[in-house]
């Protein structure tokens, strides 16, 4: 009977690879080359070396771009999570008929272009947009305020893009905690909030974990809101990609800081693979 | 991840859109004036010659120079900023013009070098929103004076001749004094307004912060403001000390149909082809015979008849100079 198994699983396995060839070839020519031929770039030009990168870390405007890449990407996670905590508790308690209702309408922004979803907000937060007119109307307040070209309008913009990718998989975890657990914790005297900071967070973490990292690692690489919506005070990574390559010419750097990006992005998905992945996998079953 | 993979599929690969043998392919920068650029050059040079001209764009110098790296160049013409140019001639990315073909006695000489003729020229002009504003912003010097004029200005936002020079005007330095430029002040006379500053990175986004009136004042493609004014926007220009720039024409190094090409050059600099582009799009001919065929209207709302204390930006020194002011002013805006 071993052998038998064996032998079913072993072309089983071949014939499902044979599938899979077309997407990876596409993966192989237009993804892995050219960002392979970018790296090389950055070390071969203008001379063979590592001069790029020591320029990258050298310079301070480059250093405040890496800064301020981690600091939007970290504001927007923690946003995101703050934000979208509440939206996955509910759609995980509520009935299933108003669930579908609400999921629908997150994923119809999720869905709705980019670009149009950002000039959007532009035409919102700007000193003479919707919001500041009504605030100004009311009397709240006598200058309009400043929400766009800076880390504010970013983070308005991006929080808000970013919100489905933290719901889903938190909505999820949660969804998976047996209702039982909460209410034996009830009886046995925990308060509300002690059910929810002892029991509800510590059994939703890997959801959130998962969804936080997923945050991040997109927002690190963001290229559309940052330039719409950020000053040029907020630039981030990619924006300097984009300028360093098609304003400067300066493939070489344009590529160190490419390759720097991928790197750091890499290492976070490994982190993920190492600490959480596992993790998610068995929260339902805890 | 689709991110990354779309920045790194867009930079590492020159596009080459698989144009027939036989066409030519142009690009410019979009919009209205690629609108105008196509009826007045590319259908007129395609009843004449039977040559189709697809249109491309944006213009993007690192898809170009890409191209002319790889010896895949798909690009037959391309609309670039002067200064890029003569910065690409040196960097040899550009084919020389073919003057039997091309007629150089009829463009303004300002406007032709060796490797490129132009498109058509502007002038950047303090504009401002007459709802907005109770005064009349008259200066350079009025742009920097915030307690006088209240509100965000709006300056180009990429390293370009044009707001430097701004500047040190506005700071009292003498126009034919202006270059060498003086960095240090100039960058210094910016920073006394920073905060208040917007950047306009399109034509499209100056109207809109203008019209709205997000910036009630700043310095603009003439054309801009003639658009806006079009449509009924209640905005006018101070003419006073306009800067004249221009676009121009070039042929990538390698592009495949290179004698079409020059005939399409001659097409575009062509006294017809340069009085349609300008009564189209606001921006003034570079051909020295267009203005005869063109309504006196029209003619009047351009850079010429503006010409008294007009500065030509200096192109050459911009030429010579853009890698290390880009880097600087790049430096400085995301202080």
């Amino acid at each position: 009977m071993v052998t038998a198994t064996a032998d079913i699983r072993e072309p089983f396995r071949w014939t499902g690879m044979g599938y899979a060839v077309p997407a990876l070839l596409l993966l192989a020519f237009f993804f892995v080359l050219p960002v392979l031929a970018l790296l090389l770039r950055s070390i071969t030009e203008p001379e063979l070396g590592l001069q790029n990168y020591a320029e990258l870390f050298a310079t301070s405007t480059y250093a405040r771009v890496l800064f301020n890449t981690f600091l939007v990407a970290g504001v927007v996670t923690l946003f995101s999570l703050l934000l979208g905590f509440p939206v996955a508790w509910l759609l995980a308690i509520m009935p299933q008929r108003w669930a579908r209702i609400v999921f629908a309408v997150i994923l119809l922004s999720m869905w709705t272009n980019l670009l149009a979803r950002t000039y959007a907000w532009m035409v919102l937060l700007q000193r003479t947009g919707v919001i500041n007119k009504m605030l100004m109307a009311t009397g709240l307040v006598s200058e309009p305020l400043p929400l766009v070209n800076n880390l504010t309008g970013v983070t308005i913009g991006m929080v808000y893009i970013m919100l489905p990718f933290i719901i889903l998989p938190l909505h999820a975890t949660l969804r998976a905690i047996d209702p039982a657990i909460l209410n034996a914790a009830a009886l046995c005297g925990a308060g509300r909030w002690q059910i929810f900071r002892r029991v509800l967070v510590p059994l939703s973490a890997p959801g959130a974990a998962a969804g936080a990292l997923m945050v991040f690692v997109m927002s690190l690489g963001y290229f559309v809101t940052p330039s719409l919506l950020g000053g040029t005070a907020n630039m981030m990574l990619a924006g300097m990609i984009a300028q360093l390559i098609q304003s400067l010419l300066n493939w070489g750097l344009g590529g160190a800081a490419a390759f720097i990006l991928l790197t750091v992005t890499l290492a976070i998905y490994a982190l993920q693979l190492r600490y959480f992945s596992g993790a998610a996998g068995t929260a339902g079953g805890r | 991840m689709f991110k990354k993979l779309s920045i790194a599929l867009a930079f590492t690969m020159a596009t080459s859109f698989a144009a027939y043998a036989d066409d030519l392919v142009f690009t410019s920068w979009g919009g209205t004036t690629q609108d105008a650029q196509k009826e007045a050059w590319a259908d007129p040079y395609t009843k004449a010659s039977g040559i189709n001209v697809l249109q491309d764009g944006p213009t993007d110098y690192g898809k170009l120079k890409a191209m002319v790296d790889s010896g895949n160049v798909s690009w037959d013409v391309v609309d670039v900023e002067y200064d890029f140019a003569i910065a690409a001639a040196k960097a040899g990315l550009l084919e020389p013009i073919d003057f039997a073909i091309v007629d150089k006695k009829e463009i303004d000489p300002r406007f032709v070098t060796d490797h490129a003729v132009g498109s058509f020229y502007y002038s950047f002009v303090l504009g401002y929103n007459k709802d907005v504003l109770k005064e009349e912003p008259k200066s350079w010097a009025d742009l920097f004076d915030t307690a006088k004029f209240a509100g965000k200005r709006t300056f180009y936002k990429w390293s370009a001749p044009g707001v430097l020079e701004i500047a040190l005007l506005a700071d009292g330095v003498a126009p034919d004094k202006l270059y060498p430029l003086d960095l240090d002040r100039a960058f210094a006379k910016l920073d006394t307004i920073k905060k208040d500053i917007i950047w306009w990175g399109g034509g499209a986004e100056s109207q809109q912060f203008l019209a709205s009136g997000e910036a009630p004042l700043g310095m603009f493609w003439n054309g801009r403001i003639f658009a806006i004014q079009q449509t009924g926007g209640n905005v006018a220009a101070s003419w006073n000390q306009n800067l004249t720039a221009a676009d121009v024409l070039v042929v990538p190094k390698g592009a495949r149909n290179k004698e079409a090409a020059m005939k399409f050059l001659a097409t575009a600099t062509s006294a017809d082809g340069q009085a349609v582009l300008a009564t189209r799009s606001g921006y003034a001919p570079i051909n020295i015979n267009a203005k005869t065929r063109m309504d006196a209207a029209v003619v009047a709302s351009l850079p010429d008849a503006h010409s008294e204390g007009q500065i030509n930006l200096d192109m050459g020194y911009w030429a010579q100079h853009r890698d290390e002011i880009a880097k600087r002013w790049y430096d400085w805006q995301a202080k």
